[in-house]
């Protein structure tokens, strides 16, 4: 346990540490704030439909995903992958934790500095409080999605990063397992023999966060998430072991 | 307290490390010695569980390393080949992290830093980025590294490297004070600082194991007999046959191809210098010098790590320089 909050702690001053986390920080929350402002103008014309700005604003545009598949590589690249490409691996494996730890370790200080990119969306709820009404059963749920399919996507780059000394082809590998992870729910749409499509649906990711932000949330979506972002993290740690034996 | 049987490490058809069996012994400090390559660091990094070997096992303080890695590796410090530390911390920082990586509490840390940090020399730069300092100064960081938890083993590679001459004296002395309590195995192709700190050493070449001992029995077996140089102003034919029929003298060898310069192998116990200053009044040679040379650690290391076939039960006198003379 020491092991693993020793790297952790580790791995998320070396986040702050490093430029590359405040360029993430600032486009998700430049991003993030052009959305939340564009949904707010949006629903402030009078012709416009009823909605919920922060309905819209979870998972509803297209924009929460591109941040989302850009994001995860870049918080997760460097993990494992430069430990190896600058030696410092010899150190952490000779020392008395093991593969598992590591992982765990490097893998939470990940999620850690996830979730804090995402606090600042938090004033967006005070601005619709403080003008509006806020309904904070689906801004609840809304984060719910934000964490599980984060904590999904940092699994991949886990992994990613865990193959590879370069950082370069970690963030390249993640991004392109990220692609057929979040449009193969998408493929639900050209099949029409209901078993597939169901199987299908279950994956949809788009589908899973607009349920979410409409407060919906649906256990199986959660064992989704939970479960293939433990077989990412177990994959990491056996990765981490193959790369010694050779 | 640190026992190696039977090592092996193949890499495909490569063979980098071949049967390599060593114990260190409690409170023992142990040289590893061989040119680049021979396989030190890959028999270290298998002692330390960074590398599994192909064949052999590791146990340290009785802990099986393959049945227990974690807790063998907290027995150890590791001070790496190439010492990596993280550019972006601070000493004092990346110190406590490496401590809490062994399992102490940050208060524990705190408590050993004062401590490691003078006996390393770190107090300058103790708040000071990694990514700026010298060669000199990562090499201390990571010694301080790895004493810092007070580990019962320390396995040192190339502990001096890179440090300037001062520097290196002081830390020779903190490995001799370190050896003191704890054991110790250092690997290093610098010569004297086996015979300075080392109780007993090894030297490696190409993967095996080519001799092992105290450094005085070393130069005792594979040397073995005084050398002694001799230098006349002018040479003459048969001046070697001369030589060699001296008693006491086993081998003549000329340095330089030249008929003026010989290095002469004497018998065990044996001084012929008188009969060599006689044979020179004898045939009115000028001597312009005479003297002995003593076998150099350096000389073993040479001569079994050259690639010629080794034969280790010397001292054996050099044949093939005896014809070459006398030819």
């Amino acid at each position: 346990m020491k092991g693993i909050a020793a790297i952790m702690d580790r791995e998320i001053r070396a986040y702050f540490f490093s430029p590359l986390a405040y360029i993430v920080a600032a486009f998700l929350l430049l991003v993030n704030g052009l959305v939340f402002w564009l949904i707010v103008s949006f629903l402030n014309n009078p012709q416009a439909r009823f909605g919920a700005p922060l309905e819209l604003f979870f998972g509803q545009t297209i924009y929460f995903w591109l941040v989302l598949m850009f994001v995860a590589p870049v918080l997760t690249m460097r993990l494992l992958s430069e430990e190896r490409r600058s030696g410092t691996i010899e150190v952490l494996m000779t020392a008395p934790v093991n593969e598992a730890q590591v992982v765990i370790g490097k893998y939470l200080a990940a999620l850690v500095f996830y979730c804090f990119l995402w606090l600042p969306t938090l004033t967006y709820v005070g601005i619709v409080a403080y003008y509006s009404e806020v309904d904070w059963g689906p801004v609840a749920a809304g984060y719910l999605g934000v964490f599980g399919v984060g904590a999904l996507f940092l699994s991949v780059g886990l992994l990613a990063s865990a193959l590879t000394r370069s950082q370069l082809v970690a963030a390249i590998l993640t991004f392109a397992l990220l692609i057929p992870i979040f449009t193969f729910g998408l493929l639900e749409n050209l099949f029409n023999d209901p078993t597939l499509k169901q199987a299908f649906s279950y994956l949809n990711l788009w589908q899973h966060m607009e349920e979410f932000s409409k407060g919906i949330v649906d256990t199986r979506h959660l064992v989704y998430y939970l479960s293939a972002t433990l077989l990412f993290i177990f994959l990491s740690a056996k990765a981490l072991e193959a790369k010694k034996w050779r | 307290m640190i026992e190696a049987q039977n090592l092996t490490r193949r890499y495909g058809d490569f063979t980098a490390v071949e049967q390599i069996s060593l114990t260190v012994d409690e409170g023992e400090i142990v040289g590893m010695l061989g040119p680049n390559g021979a396989g030190k660091t890959t028999t270290i990094r298998m002692i330390t569980g960074f590398l599994p070997p192909t064949e052999g096992r590791v146990t340290v303080g009785g802990k099986d390393l393959f049945a227990d890695p974690v807790g063998v590796r907290g027995d150890i410090g590791y001070l790496p080949e190439n010492v990596a530390l993280y550019p972006e911390m601070r000493v004092s920082e990346y110190l406590t992290y490496r401590a809490m990586l062994e399992g102490m509490t940050r208060a524990q840390a705190k408590k050993r830093l004062p401590e490691t940090i003078t006996s390393c020399f770190l107090e300058e730069v103790e708040g000071q980025i990694i990514g700026t300092l010298s060669k000199g100064y990562r090499q201390r960081v990571g010694l301080a590294a790895a004493i810092l938890h007070e580990p019962q083993a320390l396995v040192l590679d190339e502990p001096t490297v890179g440090l300037d001459p001062k520097q290196i004296i002081a830390i020779r002395e903190l490995i001799r004070e370190l050896g003191r309590e704890r054991t110790l195995l250092l690997s290093t192709h610098i010569l004297p600082e086996v015979e300075l700190l080392c109780d007993r050493v090894i030297i490696i070449d190409r993967g095996r194991i080519v001799a092992e001992g105290t450094p005085e029995s070393l130069k005792e077996s594979w040397v073995g007999a005084t050398m002694l140089r001799v230098e006349l102003k002018q040479g003459t034919e048969g001046v070697a046959e001369i030589l060699e029929r001296i008693r006491g003298v086993s081998s003549v060898k000329p340095i330089d191809g030249g008929r003026s310069r010989f290095s002469l192998e004497c018998e065990h116990a044996s001084d012929p210098r008188e009969a060599v200053f006689r044979a020179a009044v004898d045939n009115g040679w000028t001597l312009l010098e005479l003297a002995e040379e003593r076998a150099s650690l350096e000389d073993i290391f040479v001569r079994l790590t050259t690639r010629e076939v080794i034969e280790p039960t010397a001292p054996e006198p050099d044949e093939s320089a005896d014809e070459e003379v006398t030819s």
